[in-house]
């Protein structure tokens, strides 16, 4: 009685004293037995390095930063006024701005897409689901493209479509 | 402390029965005390969040406790004081200043981000409030998140002041426009209502830094005694850190001091497309 009461006031302390929470964290990750991560505690966080690093940074890239951002922003802001000529003009008058918008709305729609799969599907959490993801939404994008192509070369075009139809 | 006082008066007539006249002015003086109002119980159910880390097959429950709201305080911390204090000694939070400047009380509270301190009981009795802890972090206990990750990426930024060439003498002088581009930024207090607000930080939050974090980062590019704004921003060209930010605005919205955490992330934004 009087030993496991002492084990038990003592254990605590030490743990406290020594190292506090990272003894406590690898006691309880001993006690189920991961030891392939040195953090990892079940269900718990994972953590690179110990409590006092900082977190780190990818390499740096403006492509994947500033220079995507610009061009997304720029391009949303440029579909509004070329919604707005499609909408005045007709398609066979100006099968440049046909083209011009197929390809913008696709793009766009594309950066769209493509936000939401870095968001939900990323490859770090999900290596197998993210890059077919990813792969499969490319290969629309693609074939999108040449679809809107052939339509606005060979059919009435994206902007009579959408005449049409909204007349029907 | 009203129960107190009820002690006291009904302990008097006996006293001044047995004890001798000498003790009779003491006595009086206590009967002609005020007898403070007595206010009606104005009884408020509040459902908060248990989890208990060492029973940790027992999912978390909320747990209900019915308080006089007549005899506690006007915030949310006073209620928890309370029920820590008089109903469960086993309900565990964090709190220290009590007045919203050490950031400790962060918790989710009737379903917003804020600090239980300057978060007024809603004296509503028909509508029970619910406490939980700021969503989709770690939770040690009860009410207390893991905040370590939060502070990695507060470590990651580099808070603090550099520069290579300090001024040959005295201090680094800055203009009152330059000082005017800090207000709204050095205020925070790094209670991570912001981030743990905002479901970008829910779903990426190992890599994207989070409002908090963003508007330290430009709290240090903005500054202009600091020297490293390029480096500062270069370290933010990247898919995660910085550009994980989909506008959605619940950090301005949550911050319980008030300030644009989107506002300084916007500017972030800005100031990389124009580099």
């Amino acid at each position: 009685m009087s030993a496991s009461i002492l084990l038990r006031s003592t254990l605590p302390k030490t743990f406290a004293s020594t190292t506090g929470r990272i003894v406590l964290r690898s006691a309880l990750q001993v006690r189920h037995g991961s030891s392939s991560t040195p953090h990892y505690v079940p269900g718990g966080p994972i953590y690179q390095g110990t409590v006092n690093d900082p977190t780190t940074f990818p390499p740096p890239s403006k492509t994947h930063g500033s220079y995507h951002w610009a061009f997304e922003r720029l391009l949303s802001a440029a579909l509004v006024p070329m919604t707005a000529a499609a909408f005045a003009t007709s398609g066979t008058a100006y099968p440049v701005l046909d083209g011009l918008l197929g390809i913008s709305l696709v793009m766009h729609s594309h950066i769209g897409f493509d936000s939401m799969v870095v968001d939900y599907l990323h490859k770090r959490k999900f290596p197998i689901i993210g890059p077919v993801i990813t792969w499969t939404l490319r290969t629309a994008t693609v074939g999108v493209l040449v679809g809107v192509y052939q339509f606005n070369t060979n059919d009435i075009g994206l902007t009579e479509l959408i005449a049409k139809v909204w007349a029907a | 402390m009203q129960g107190n006082l009820a002690k006291l008066t009904l302990s008097l007539p006996r006293t001044s029965a047995l004890r001798s006249p000498v003790r009779t002015f003491a006595t009086s003086a206590a009967r002609w005390q005020a007898v403070p109002t007595e206010k009606p119980a104005l009884m408020k159910e509040f459902k908060i969040y248990r989890w208990n880390p060492d029973e940790p097959e027992k999912k978390p429950t909320l747990q209900k406790y019915t308080i006089d709201l007549n005899q506690t305080g006007p915030m949310v911390l006073d209620a928890l004081i309370k029920i820590k204090n008089e109903m469960d000694p086993t309900l565990t939070f964090r709190r220290s200043c009590r007045e919203g400047i050490c950031g400790s009380c962060a918790m989710n509270i009737d379903g917003q981000n804020t600090l239980a301190c300057l978060c007024r009981i809603d004296r509503n009795t028909g509508k029970d409030s619910k406490i939980y802890p700021l969503p989709h972090m770690y939770i040690v206990k009860d009410l207390v998140p893991d905040l370590t990750l939060f502070y990695k990426q507060y470590k990651s930024i580099k808070p603090y002041l550099q520069n290579d060439n300090p001024p040959e003498k005295g201090e680094f002088l800055q203009s009152p426009e330059d000082r005017k581009k800090l207000d709204g930024l050095y205020e925070c207090i790094l209670c991570a209502c912001c981030s743990t607000s905002c479901p970008s930080y829910w779903w990426n939050q190992d890599e994207y830094l989070g409002p908090a974090t963003l508007m330290q980062a430009y709290r240090w590019i903005a500054d202009s005694r600091d020297g490293y704004g390029a480096q500062r921003k270069e370290q933010l060209q990247n898919e995660m850190s910085l550009y994980r930010c989909h506008t959605i605005f619940n950090c301005s919205r949550t911050c319980p001091k008030g300030l644009n955490p989107a506002a300084a992330i916007a500017k972030i934004k800005l100031e990389l497309a124009a580099d």
